[in-house]
């Protein structure tokens, strides 16, 4: 259960949020120009990286507001969050929270001698 | 060898009552059941979970892998360890895992066929014939392998309490004590958490230290507690346990109310703590070890700690004349404490050399003249149901002792397990010998022996150390002790064996039944990495988590893998850190508050009229009434339908979802969520419409009113409602936030019902006598609003039966009075209430569609035929690029069709499928061809034969076609055609009408 600071009501529980997947996915503003392979790009890709990630929440329990987050996947920590009409963060604003080149941690598991 | 009582402050002298194995026993008020057990003389509690052999008490604590029982007396809980459980008058207890009786077990055969219930037993032996595992291997292997029997009817009151703090301390011990100190009186908010009832921990389980500050254990405490007690930001939960330890400093602890106490069945059990701590201290100290040798699991073996413990805090002496069996230099204070008590021990056997054993200890021996083995171990015991005769190997020569208790010591482990559930590093520690807290990975604090630091004159400046961080005074122990203050061990995990038998076992997990020799076996087998083999052995895997063993496995297999234990690692630590049951996790949140129900206005209606409900959501929703108490579904079904098309019937509507869309910018906004063109619609009127996703599939329906370019209402399905409003305020937030637009549900702001039948006109004009019904002046999809006694309605024209019909609106709190009188203006007109089936039914025969049931997201509006819906000439909606995807707008996709059978006598079931045989095979060899899939089939009343809509491949091509549909049970297939699916009244003549 991970703390999630609301830009609008301040930290809550996580179970007061749900996910919304990739941010800054923007909906094309004329979709009828678009071709099939671009309009399927934007229906059904999407990243799911291992480490900095751009992502929607809601705050579904509370003010339903959405807004944006920069989660640390491999650790689930929350760098960042930002209103959605923010700018997005420069991924160089992150460069130090990374201690592996995967974003795995160095500290997180009793389990370290077998990951070596 | 009997057990003495010891004074002891813990333990009232008030005597009570408990039953065991329905026998009646003595005790004390304050002991545990184990400790009950042990001043009664009743070592044997249990049978083991595999080979059924006799268990005693091994422990006094948290730690217990044995001593396990069921409660009678606390609905029937099962897998309850004697060791932490306090007992109190009247309590009813019984052993668990053995039959008949727990003298004679017939399961006890296992431990002589034990040779075939080694390592990986059950993935070997139980693995075909298809359906042997679930028919007959694994009901046999869970009557016979097992715990407890669950308990029935339970019905446990447990509440969940929050808590936001700056410091939570785990432990109420030396260094707990100690820690909180420090943050007397501080701006800190700081939580105190003891499992016991006592707080003390090392000082009130052994006689390990002498003074503090001057003062006996007993005074420091008393006088540590009250200080704490005094200060306002210090709370202390007594009783608790912690047992998990997540992330972000999120911990949640379980506390019993009723320890040692009867439960109350008028109050809450238990306590779930749930806590947000700023920094976490742990300070749960260690947990003893033990020693794998033959027959370790006799009863009468116990942790020597344990055995200290019991003699300390529950004042029992379990034995007079036990013999010691260590590793290490900590059971002086052990060997002190009998002698204090005039009891003598029948040997010391100590596995170091005489050179490095503590002078004091050679000294009592001597001068007490106990038989002493340095540089010796126990070679095992054997026994009937108990230890009887203890074998010491010293050297080459062995030794045979007449005792029937044995106190072993291993070791001490630091208790990392929440260290490690919270993601912190751990170490090994040579000096030790055991994994010790490294790198925290959160703000975590380890203290004492949890942190590995065995010695208590270091203790006071590693808590100034630790703890410097935060702004509180310094604080000073002075502490005289009994034993050595240097912490001295030999390593040793398992002793050799003189011959082998099956009889003869060494355990290394006494609650999974896993013996060394599973462990060799399984290395053997290639199960080398330890994750693979706590799996594969099932080692360390039991409720106890292998507390007093998982470390001693890890030794025993890197010796075997020739590595460093370093370098096998331990397996992960996953919470909960005791078994925590079910019902404390639930809290209130138990039967019919499981999930809230939701009721309309016309509810208790329903129910005077015996209407049986179905669950929408969280709706209950009458899904057809009963005429009379013999009427059948079917029978009920079919006489509402009948009589809705010949006079006129009445739904409670009212679970539709209902969204309010206001502003500026509404009308565009419409445009863009639904398929439908709205922007030429006339205001105050309606139109079915639907709400796609972005990849062309339906995702809901519903009617649409427009009252201005400004203001819309929109419905939903019942249980549509909450993820439209969502998607809706989604878009407006994240896509079209230049939108002028605000939304709000209304669902619960109405009652709404559909009224439809060719006599319906006749009771609304009976009912509002001042409105005008007529074509003309209330035509199909139109709505108008109406002052009507002290309140305002909305009546709509709009049906979902096919039949002329009407939608009313009215705040709920008159909702009823209404329905009421549409009733009794309805009477002369033989108006029937009807439920969702007869709803389903209806719109089936009219070919309507209903989400969920023809659609299942990946159903488009052309797919269903209604291109009438889509507003083509809408620049943009949500899903409209979608419609042109090449595989959307393929020719072959699944379409509504109807179905008709042939044979009117035939049924066509719902589910079925679609295919071109009229009979299947009596084997099937080759794929049958399927062609799609019935999606609603009903009985019509009103044509007397069966219909169907099928979503059938490329269907819109095939009306007039003959098919052939699978029935349940058979291999002949019902004959059908397939047609247009309306059923019913094609010209709307009667909707119109
Ligand atoms: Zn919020």
């Amino acid at each position: 259960m991970i703390l999630i600071k609301c830009p609008y009501c301040g930290e809550r529980d996580q179970s007061e949020f749900s996910n919304g997947g990739e941010a800054h996915v923007i909906r094309p503003k004329n979709p009828g120009s678009l071709s099939d392979k671009d309009w399927g790009e934007y229906v059904f890709y999407r990243n799911n990286p291992k480490g900095i990630f751009y992502e929607r929440w809601v705050h579904s329990h509370g003010c339903k507001k959405w807004f944006n987050a920069v989660r640390n996947t491999s650790t689930d920590q929350i760098l960042r969050v930002y209103k959605v009409n923010e700018k997005r963060p420069d991924l160089s604003d992150f460069k130090n929270t990374l201690k592996s080149p995967s974003g795995e941690p160095l500290v997180g598991s009793g389990n370290f001698a077998v990951k070596k | 060898m009997s057990a003495i009582n010891n004074n002891c402050e813990y333990i009232s002298k008030k005597q009570i009552k408990i039953i065991f194995d329905g026998k009646t026993y003595e005790a004390y008020d304050g002991d545990t059941i184990a400790s009950a057990l042990l001043r009664n003389n009743i070592r044997l509690v249990g049978r083991s979970f595999k080979y059924h052999r006799p268990r005693g008490i091994y422990t006094c604590g948290i730690e217990e892998p044995n001593a396990l029982v069921q409660i009678i007396s606390e609905h029937n809980e099962p897998n309850t360890r004697a060791t932490i459980k306090r007992v109190y008058d009247g309590m009813e207890i019984t052993s668990q895992n053995r039959w008949p009786s727990l003298r004679y077990d017939f399961g006890a055969i296992n431990n002589i066929l034990s040779p075939i219930f080694s390592a990986g037993f059950y993935y070997k032996t139980f693995m075909g014939p298809k359906g042997f595992w679930k028919n007959l291997y694994e009901p046999l292997i869970r009557r016979s392998a097992g715990l407890g029997k669950p308990p029935k009817n339970f019905r446990s009151k447990s509440t969940h309490q929050y808590h936001n703090t700056d410091v939570v301390i785990i432990g109420g011990g030396l260094s707990g004590l100690a820690a909180a100190k420090k943050f007397i009186n501080t701006k800190y908010k700081v939580l105190l958490i003891e499992q016991d009832s006592y707080l003390g921990g090392v000082l009130k389980n052994s006689n390990k230290i002498k003074t503090i500050n001057g003062l006996t254990p007993q005074e420091w405490i008393s006088e540590t507690e009250e200080l704490i007690l005094n200060s306002k930001n210090i709370n202390i939960l007594k009783n608790t346990l912690v047992t998990t330890y997540n992330f972000t400093n999120h911990l949640i602890a379980l506390e019993d109310k009723f320890a040692g106490k009867k439960i109350d069945l008028n109050k809450s059990e238990l306590t779930l703590h749930k806590i947000r701590t700023s920094n976490t201290i742990i300070a749960n100290g260690h947990i003893e070890r033990f020693i794998s040798f033959r027959n370790n699991d006799l009863p009468g073996v116990m942790l020597a700690s344990s055995f200290e413990k019991y003699i300390h805090r529950y004042g029992v002496v379990p034995e007079k004349e036990p013999v010691i069996f260590t590793n290490n230099s900590s059971s002086l204070s052990l060997l002190k404490t009998l002698i204090s008590l005039g009891c003598k021990p029948k040997a010391y056997v100590d596995s170091r050399k005489k050179d490095n054993i503590e002078t004091e200890i050679k000294k009592i021996l001597k001068d007490k003249e106990i038989p002493f083995f340095s540089d010796a171990e126990i070679e095992g015991c054997d026994g009937n149901k108990k230890v009887e005769t203890i074998f010491i190997r010293q050297g080459k020569s062995f030794t045979k002792l007449k005792s029937s208790m044995l106190c072993v010591s291993g070791g001490y482990n630091p208790d990392i397990h929440l260290f490690t559930q919270s993601k912190g590093l751990v170490k090994w520690d040579k000096n030790i010998l055991s994994f010790k807290p490294d790198t925290p990975f959160q703000k975590t604090i380890t203290l004492g022996s949890t942190s590995g630091n065995y010695n208590f004159k270091k203790l006071c400046d590693e808590i100034n150390e630790k703890l410097s961080i935060f702004k509180t005074k310094k604080v000073s122990l002075d502490i005289n002790l009994n034993v050595p203050n240097k912490f001295s061990i030999k390593e040793l995990w398992e002793t050799k064996k003189k011959n082998n038998s099956n009889w003869s076992k060494s355990f290394i997990d006494l609650h999974n039944d896993v013996t060394t020799k599973d462990l060799k076996q399984a290395i053997t087998e290639g199960f080398d990495r330890i994750e693979h083999l706590k799996r594969y052995t099932t080692n360390s895997m039991g409720t106890d988590q292998g507390k007093i063993s998982s470390i001693n496995s890890l030794a025993i297999v890197s010796k075997m893998l020739k590595k460093e234990i370093s370098e096998v690692g331990t397996t992960t630590y996953r919470p909960p850190y005791a078994p925590l049951s079910f019902a404390a996790i639930a809290g209130r949140s138990t039967y019919e508050f499981y999930d809230p129900e939701r009721k309309t206005s016309i509810h208790s209606w329903h129910l005077k009229n015996n209407a049986v409900f179905e669950d929408v959501g969280q709706w209950k929703r009458p899904w057809y009434f009963k005429a009379s108490e013999n009427e059948t579904m079917h029978q009920a079904v079919q006489r509402e339908s009948k009589m809705l098309r010949e006079n006129a019937g009445i739904l409670d509507g009212s679970t539709l979802g209902k969204i309010e869309i206001k502003g500026r910018d509404a009308l565009e906004f419409m445009n863009l969520m639904y398929t439908n063109a709205f922007s030429k619609m006339k205001p105050m009127t309606s139109r079915y419409a639907m709400m796609l996703g972005e990849d062309g599939m339906i995702k809901d329906d519903g009617i649409i009113c427009k009252i201005s370019d400004q203001h819309f209402i929109a419905t939903t399905t019942s249980s549509g409602a909450p993820k439209v409003l969502a998607d809706m305020e989604e878009y407006l937030q994240t896509e079209w936030p230049h939108l002028q637009v605000y939304l709000n549900s209304i669902t619960e702001q109405f009652s709404t019902f559909n009224i439809s039948g060719p006599k319906t006109r006749e009771i609304m004009m009976k009912v509002f006598p001042n409105i005008d019904f007529s074509n003309d002046a209330f035509p199909f999809m139109t709505f108008k609003n109406f002052d009507y006694k002290e309140t305002k309605i909305r009546i709509m024209r709009a049906s979902f039966t096919g039949e002329l019909g009407y939608e009313i609106y009215i705040p709920p709190k008159f909702g009823l009075e209404l329905w009421e009188e549409i009733f009794s203006c309805g009477k002369e007109y033989n108006l029937i209430p009807y439920g969702t089936e007869t709803m389903h039914l209806l719109r089936a025969e009219k070919g309507y569609i209903v989400i969920g049931q023809e659609t299942d997201g990946t159903v488009t509006p052309i797919d269903l035929n209604y291109n009438w819906m889509i507003g083509k000439n809408k620049k943009d909606f949500i899903g409209k690029r979608s419609l042109s995807r090449p595989d959307t707008s393929r020719e072959d996709r699944k379409q509504l069709v109807g179905l008709l059978p042939i044979n009117k006598k035939d049924i066509i079931e719902e589910g079925q499928h679609i295919v071109e045989l009229n009979e299947l095979p009596k084997k099937i060899t080759n794929p049958i061809k399927y062609l799609g899939h019935v999606s609603s089939g009903y009985h019509s009343p009103n044509l007397n034969h069966s219909i169907g809509l099928a979503m059938i491949r490329g269907g819109k091509n095939l009306l007039g076609q003959k098919f052939f549909v699978t029935a349940t049970g058979k291999t002949k297939n019902i004959p059908v055609e397939i047609v247009n699916p309306v059923f019913i009244d094609p010209e709307n003549k009667r909707l119109t009408s």
